[in-house]
């Protein structure tokens, strides 16, 4: 009985937005392209900041298990005595972790951390003929180490193994020192001693930082540079953005080490993320406004416009509920029909968008890039037609009758 | 011992606003079962207003209804409206037929409000009802492609279509033509015959009024006269609806 009561609203609800054609394809189009604005916002800006996210963290520790006070010190003559090592940072004792395997396991058995592994990090140079550059070099441990930088994957040609004498080299110095696989050169340290290497593998990270880095087994850079523990544990996480928390987390159960994590490092990355998430949340908000206020005035104007029908139904019996219903579902109507639409056109923008400017990064077509615009219009809808709604509950049918 | 079917005891009814404007004034009414009863009277008397309230639509404000033997009291206004789609059927001045549906539909219209998708015998009925009153033939026209008179029709079919106890028709043929006016006022009085429906009709025609069983003239809010046409006899009742005098009771 009860559905069936509803039913006679919806079929008069329907009525009322179809004879009023024109009307109702303004309004449905006007929900369709506030909906489409929103989902491809969303969806491009969602898309942008993953991609932006992935660049910055995909190849590259989320957290890093540093020594304790590693400030920077400004050092007097070096031991060579020369003055350029004025302003170089001097390796200090302090400037390792000894008892790194204990971190390491402890960081291996949280399942929120997808990989962790030590590393021992120098500043040296490639000696090639009379060529000389400098580069950062990184011993790593293989596979968790390798991987953190996405070398494995990243490698593009030669093999990636640290084994005794094969270096891995990003692939801006290999170009600039025309090193290829299989080629030997000199590595020196900061105190001039010199190992000789051989060309492993090359490969590309993409970024430019990455791209300049040299990559030997642990055990040879801490040789290599004297580093009797390691420089820092260096982990993955599975949730990029629990990184911080996690590291406060060990933060506070160890002493001896500082952690760190991506999002301390990139403030301003993070700041322009979040600066563009408002932004793209304020636009939302306004579109649902204009929504909002466009279904409220066209109901709003259909409450007027009907008003002889509806004192006419209540005339014969139509409760001041169901004629408040009426109007409650052209609100569902409109914004289910105009959301739906308005992801159709905004899928077509988005594709048009990915494929007209061959973006670099693709929308991210998600639950919530999906849904929210879909549950927000309808929300709208539903809170605008309350206004005519209210109207036409109040409608005395006698006022109707009385003055014809 | 006529069969009342509706009755009101001192009922009154003021317009409140920026001045005050008492319209009816203790009327006391009882309309028989079955019976064809007329308000007259001249513009400003008073008679939609009766009627609104007698249909439940307007509510006095002192004095009570009966209807059929039950107290309406101060039922809310949802109450009503489903005492009204139950029992009471409407044939106003200005047909009020939706333009969103066509014939057939708005005959249906009280059958989907008080409970949904009608049922085939439902259905069955309302056509029955429409071929009878002889709308049948366009049930399926926009409403506003028929006649004046085709349209007063369509609403004589609503206000059946739920067998009501009573149905309220004010002044229904004032909006049509001299012909279809007639029509309609003939086909009104076949149906009270042919039925048990109680008919109750706001006319400022006299000539229509004496069609009725029983008539009531109204003058400034007040019953100023009452006949009952049986009793008095056909010439008696038109010598006194013509007689001007208005002897307020």
């Amino acid at each position: 009985m009860k559905a069936g009561k509803n039913r006679y609203e919806w079929m008069i609800a329907m009525r009322f937005l179809l004879r009023g054609r024109g009307q109702t394809l303004l309004i449905v189009l006007g929900i369709a392209v506030g909906v489409a604005v929103q989902f491809f916002l969303s969806a491009l800006i969602s898309g942008l900041q993953v991609s932006l996210i992935e660049n910055t963290v995909g190849s590259s520790p989320h957290i890093q298990v540093l020594p304790a006070d590693r400030l920077p010190v400004r050092a007097g003559p070096g031991v060579s005595g020369q003055n350029r090592d004025y302003g170089r940072v001097l390796i200090d004792e302090r400037t390792e972790i000894h008892s790194w395997q204990q971190y390491v396991n402890d960081l291996k058995r949280d399942p929120r951390i997808l990989r962790a592994a030590p590393v021992a990090n120098g500043q040296g140079f490639i000696e090639r003929g009379s060529a000389v550059d400098a580069v950062v070099v990184k011993g790593l441990v293989a596979p968790g180490g390798l991987d953190i930088y996405k070398i494995r994957d990243k490698t593009v040609s030669g093999i990636p193994e640290l084994t005794s004498d094969n270096a891995l080299l990003g692939r801006r110095i290999a170009e600039r020192l025309t090193l290829a696989v299989g080629d030997k050169f000199f590595l020196r340290n900061d105190r001039g001693d010199r190992v000789f290497l051989r060309v492993g593998g090359i490969f590309d990270l993409g970024a430019a930082a990455g791209n300049e880095l040299v990559a030997l087994s642990m055990d040879r850079v801490r040789s290599l540079f004297a580093i009797s523990g390691v420089s820092a544990v260096e982990a993955q996480v599975r949730d990029v953005f629990a990184a911080e928390a996690i590291a406060r987390e060990y933060g506070r159960q160890y002493e001896r080490v500082k952690l760190e994590s991506w999002q301390e490092k990139n403030r301003e990355l993070l700041t322009g993320l979040r600066s563009q998430s408002t932004s793209s949340v304020t636009i939302q908000f306004f579109v649902i406004v204009s929504i909002s206020l466009a279904i409220a005035s066209v109901l709003g104007i259909a409450a007027v416009q009907k008003q002889r029908q509806l004192g006419i139904l209540k005339a014969m019996g139509a409760t001041d509920r169901s004629a408040s219903r009426i109007f409650i579902i052209q609100g569902v109507i409109l914004g289910g029909v105009g959301s739906v639409l308005g992801l159709a056109l905004g899928l077509l923008m988005g594709w048009g968008f990915v494929v007209g400017t061959g973006a670099p990064f693709g929308l991210e077509i998600s639950a919530r890039t999906l849904f929210t615009p879909i549950v927000l219009a309808l929300l709208a809808a539903v809170v605008a037609s309350t206004v005519p709604a209210r109207r036409a509950a109040q409608l005395s049918p006698i006022e109707v009758i009385r003055n014809g | 011992m006529a069969d009342i079917v509706l009755r009101s005891r001192d009922l009154s009814k003021t317009f409140f606003g920026k001045v005050d404007t008492p319209v009816l004034h203790g009327i006391n009414i009882e309309i028989v079962r079955g019976a064809f009863t007329a308000l007259i009277g001249p513009s400003g008397s008073g008679k939609s207003t009766l009627l609104n309230c007698l249909g439940l639509l307007d509510p006095p404000t002192a004095g009570e209804i009966e209807f059929d033997g039950r107290l309406i009291r101060e039922r809310n206004v949802n109450e009503l409206a489903a005492f009204r789609n139950a029992n009471i059927g409407f044939v106003f001045q200005f047909h009020y037929l939706l333009p969103e549906f066509n014939a057939y539909e708005n005959v249906l219209l009280p059958c989907w409000i008080r409970g949904g998708k009608p049922a085939v015998e439902t259905r069955r009925e309302a056509l029955r009802i429409m071929e009878r009153i002889g709308v049948a033939a366009f049930k399926d026209k926009a409403v506003y492609e028929l006649s004046g008179g085709q349209q007063q029709r369509v609403a004589i079919a609503r206000a059946l279509v739920q067998k009501p106890k009573l149905v309220f028709a004010d002044e229904p043929t004032g909006n049509l033509d001299r012909e279809s006016g007639r029509a309609v006022l003939e086909l009104m009085s076949e149906l009270n015959r042919e039925s048990n429906i109680s008919l109750v009709m706001v006319t400022h025609d006299r000539e229509v009024a004496l069609r009725a069983d029983h008539i009531y003239e109204l003058v400034d809010g007040r019953i100023c006269k009452y006949l009952d046409v049986a009793k008095t006899g056909k010439a008696a009742a038109e010598a006194a609806v013509e007689d001007r005098s208005c002897t307020i009771k």
